[in-house]
């Protein structure tokens, strides 16, 4: 078991770099040129001032070494200093990452916690109005365009209803929690602030609704579809014929079985959830690291592109580590 | 089996689905901040574009407003005064006895926002990093050669060029004076060595160190910039407690945000939210006349296209465009339009003057050129834009309008999108095979800025080599001290690059900025920092 777990680590390095080496000759590719996203008409034009430039940021150095030289950095546990925001990468990242993780945590929860028991509830009932009820709100999740129910969620209930407060991470006159984790809701828990924690905790919500809805949706409609077909197994048969009673058969033979794919799915979706909320971000003006990465794509944010290709990379790596882990230990097959 | 819910019955299910609704309910946070708000002035504002508040390191566009409330400069402009200026920590300025720069009687008893007397030497310092910190700012005074102390109220700055125009540049927040000794206790140099010894950025980005009438207090990237009270402003009390520039980057969420009350100004509306907002009765609209433009560009290039290297086709294309339906009808009168590259409100530049030497809509003129060019049946050229929007009218929008009006006297445009940074990068390397849509703002409200670069860089790009006496005009227009002949002189200089027709100003943005009828006084400014914040006053 830990040689089957020590070579999938290695796996995960080598295409963590793959990765990078990718976007890194992607990037590179792009005929614009960074100096024209980074600086002001003036000074563009002025060519001492950019060959300084170009030298100050390695953009002046063949391509090769440019990359070269990111690998020595990230020997060293530093991804170099963004272009953008003339910052280390990796503080800029430290600064985004927990708004986004923690609103994608929370979106991820919401998802399983009303996304599983709907989709079992509708495969044992099929065909009735849970069913379609169920469907419904997948269907609407799966296909409603993020950056409309975004707008709708708000101008209802924040506009129009006046029940949910607006964009942001809270109120726009409170200040922010004494940072430790950068998670406003443990960060105000930690200081004993219940009236930040409440601000933090409602600003949340509406947002991670949104960001919920495609993933409930996909969850429900998994965990129904594995559910039914759970239930045709000759084992749940054999069970209800040896007379056991219905809700220990859901869950002591049916759901064990019916939940894997959902394992699989929910670690890709929460992975999905914790790099794919610009659109979810832009509309609540969350300051989290969706935004932060399309800006850094538009202004051809060299060291931030790598960085956050990085961090990516190591997040879907680590959590099919996880998912793959967890089916060796499922099932023993999977290791010989 | 159908027939049973199992181990979780209906009840439970809805409580469940119901879940999420209740949490908003119950999340809702007790209104304590109700008094506080009373005393803190909140702007809503999309502010992603902000990477520094450091004025020798200022470059963006929203940026340059809370670097403004912060610290001043020597000398100001007054909103919708762009030509003569207005005293700030200067009191007088006028030639020096040698006429080789200026000289500035400073104000007497200005205190930092630490209550230190503000002092010559400290005027000198800030001017002496921005220049060695070599960074953007410093391209825009490269013709300072020294600043020198007088005496203990009064500096000069010596320039190479004395003809040169100074004041309107330095009227912009990236000229400003900084407390020498608390900057320089947290990392700032403004030695010959500043490129590399200063360490202040980290600092400077969360605190401020100015004369200003708020001090920064906090700066959380993509969420908000906090400015308090500066206690010692040599203006008198300012009346926030606290201003809070929030990031919204949503219009939507803008405009949720102003109706409810939530922010108490909303800048980046466009038309449709606009016109929601006419009948709220809570919120009144404040024109922001800017000094941007958007326009087209046009190369001249024959091996790109021997059509667009006549100048009479050109000109055509000039005559063909519906200028008046871009602003009315587009922009819901929410714009101006000047000749050429200097927007109105500036010397030579009134609308008066626009209407009499910019092309307008004349298709029989347009017709009447073709046929001189040689192109009587039309030709064709293609217009690149990115994608992007101005007030809410995307380039796309703009293009496929120009499409269409000059299709009515037969030429043909085909439309390329193209990614931003691509764009600009083909247009400044001369690479454009047609026409650019694009934008350009004033980094300092000062003629010379705008012409000298139309007859230069901007030249170049459409492939356009001016002649001598055009490029002397520039040069003679800004260092001719008389208002009346300088005028005279830009008016001159318009009608000329006019006629060469290698741009064509479609427009300049008049932003409508929704303001809650909490606030009284709100100083909207086109002189590059947006609003005056020290003059932002509440009703009552």
């Amino acid at each position: 078991m830990s040689r089957y777990i020590l070579s999938r680590l290695v796996l995960a390095v080598v295409m963590a770099l793959l990765a990078t080496l990718v976007i890194f000759l992607l990037a590179n590719t792009v005929p614009g040129d960074p100096v024209l996203a980074q600086l002001g008409d003036l000074a563009a034009s002025n060519k001492e001032f950019v060959a300084e430039w170009r030298a100050k940021w390695g953009l002046d150095l063949p391509l090769w070494q440019r990359y070269v030289i990111f690998l020595q950095q990230l020997l060293h546990g530093d991804l170099g200093i963004s272009i953008s925001s003339q910052r280390p990468v990796l503080q800029d990242i430290r600064d985004f990452a927990p708004a986004t993780l923690e609103l994608a945590s929370i979106a991820f929860l919401l998802s399983l916690v009303v996304g599983i028991p709907l989709g079992i509830m509708a495969a044992m009932r099929r065909d009735s109005w849970i069913d379609h009820l169920a469907r419904l709100i997948s269907l609407i999740g799966v296909s409603s365009p993020t950056f409309w129910l975004a707008f709708i969620m708000l101008a209802l209930f924040y506009g129009g209803l006046q029940i949910a407060p607006g964009p942001g991470r809270i109120d726009a006159i409170a200040l922010p929690p004494t940072s430790v984790t950068g998670l406003y809701l443990i960060d105000s828990a930690l200081g004993g602030d219940w009236d930040t924690f409440r601000d933090a905790a409602a600003h949340l919500v509406l947002p991670s609704i949104v960001l919920a809805a495609a993933t409930l949706g996909l969850i429900t409609r998994t965990t129904r579809a594995s559910m039914l077909e759970s239930m045709q197994q000759d084992y749940v048969r054999v069970a209800r014929a040896k007379g056991i009673r219905e809700r220990r058969i859901v869950i002591g033979h049916i759901l064990p079985n019916a939940l894997i794919p959902v394992v699989t799915l929910g670690g890709l979706a929460y992975a999905n959830l914790l790099t794919g909320a610009v659109l979810t971000e832009t509309i609540f003006s969350w300051p989290g690291l969706g935004r932060y990465t399309f800006r850094s794509a538009v202004t051809l944010d060299f060291p931030a592109i790598m960085g956050i290709t990085l961090i990516v990379a190591v997040v879907y790596l680590f959590i099919n580590l996880l998912i793959d882990i967890s089916y060796a230990l499922l099932d023993p097959r999977v290791v010989r | 089996m159908a027939g049973k819910l199992g181990w979780i019955d209906r009840r439970r299910l809805v409580q469940l689905l119901g879940a999420g609704g209740g949490a908003i309910a119950a999340g809702l946070p007790s209104r304590v901040f109700a008094q506080t708000r009373k005393n803190t002035l909140v702007l809503g504002i999309d502010i992603s574009d902000t990477i520094t508040l450091d004025p020798a390191r200022l470059a963006q566009y929203t940026s340059p407003m809370t670097v403004s409330a912060a610290y001043d400069s020597l000398v100001t402009m007054k909103p919708g005064e762009y030509i003569n200026l207005a005293p700030s920590l200067a009191t007088k300025w006028a030639r020096t006895p040698d006429g080789k720069g200026w000289r500035f009687t400073l104000r007497e008893g200005v205190k930092f926002s630490t209550g230190n007397v503000m002092t010559a030497e400290d005027v000198k310092w800030s001017f002496d990093r921005v220049i060695n910190l070599g960074d953007q700012p410093s391209q825009y005074i490269a013709h300072v050669d020294r600043v020198e102390i007088v005496d203990k109220s009064t500096i000069d700055i010596i320039l190479k060029e004395p003809a040169e125009p100074l004041l309107t540049i330095i009227a912009a927040p990236e000229f400003v004076v900084l407390e020498r000794k608390v900057a320089e206790a947290n990392g700032a140099s403004a030695a010959k060595d500043a490129k590399t010894a200063d360490k202040a950025a980290q600092w400077i980005n969360s605190n401020s160190c100015g004369t200003g009438a708020y001090r920064i207090a906090a700066w959380e990237r993509n969420q908000q910039i906090q400015l308090v009270r500066n206690d010692h402003y040599w203006g008198g009390k300012p009346p926030y407690e606290r201003i809070v520039i929030r990031h919204i980057s949503d219009g939507a969420a803008q405009l949720l945000a102003v109706r409810r009350g939530d922010i108490d100004a909303a800048f980046n509306l466009i038309p449709e939210q606009i016109a929601a907002l006419k009948s709220e009765p809570s919120v009144r609209l404040a024109p922001l006349a800017s000094l941007d433009f958007v326009y087209m560009a046009l190369t001249q290039e024959p091996e790109f296209n021997k059509a667009l290297a006549v100048k009479e086709a050109r000109q055509a294309i000039g005559y063909a465009i519906d200028y008046d339906g871009i602003v009315k009808s587009m922009l819901g009168g929410a714009a101006l339009r000047p000749a050429h590259f200097l927007p109105i409100g500036v010397s030579g530049s009134t609308e008066e003057i626009a209407r009499q030497i910019a092309f307008k809509q004349d298709l029989a003129k347009a017709k009447e050129l073709l046929a001189t060019a040689g192109f009587k049946d039309g030709f064709e050229f293609e217009i690149a834009y990115g994608n992007a929007a101005v007030q809410g009218v995307t380039y796309q929008d703009l293009g496929l309008k120009i499409q269409s009006d000059v299709a009515r006297v037969g030429i043909k445009v085909n439309l390329r999108p193209v990614d931003q940074v691509n764009l600009r990068t083909e247009y400044t390397t001369g690479k454009s095979k047609g026409g650019v849509l694009t934008f350009w703002n004033p980094p300092a409200v000062e003629n010379q800025l705008w012409a000298a670069a139309v007859v230069q860089r901007v030249a170049k790009r459409v492939h356009w080599n001016p002649p001598e006496d055009i490029v002397k005009l520039v040069s003679q227009a800004a260092t001719e001290p008389d208002p009346k002949k300088q005028a005279e002189l830009w008016v001159e200089w318009q009608k000329r690059v006019v006629d060469q027709a290698n741009h064509f100003i479609l427009f300049q943005p008049v932003y409508q900025i929704a303001v809650r009828n909490t606030i009284k006084e709100f100083p909207l400014t086109a002189a590059g920092w947006m609003l005056d914040l020290h003059g932002v006053t509440p009703t009552g």
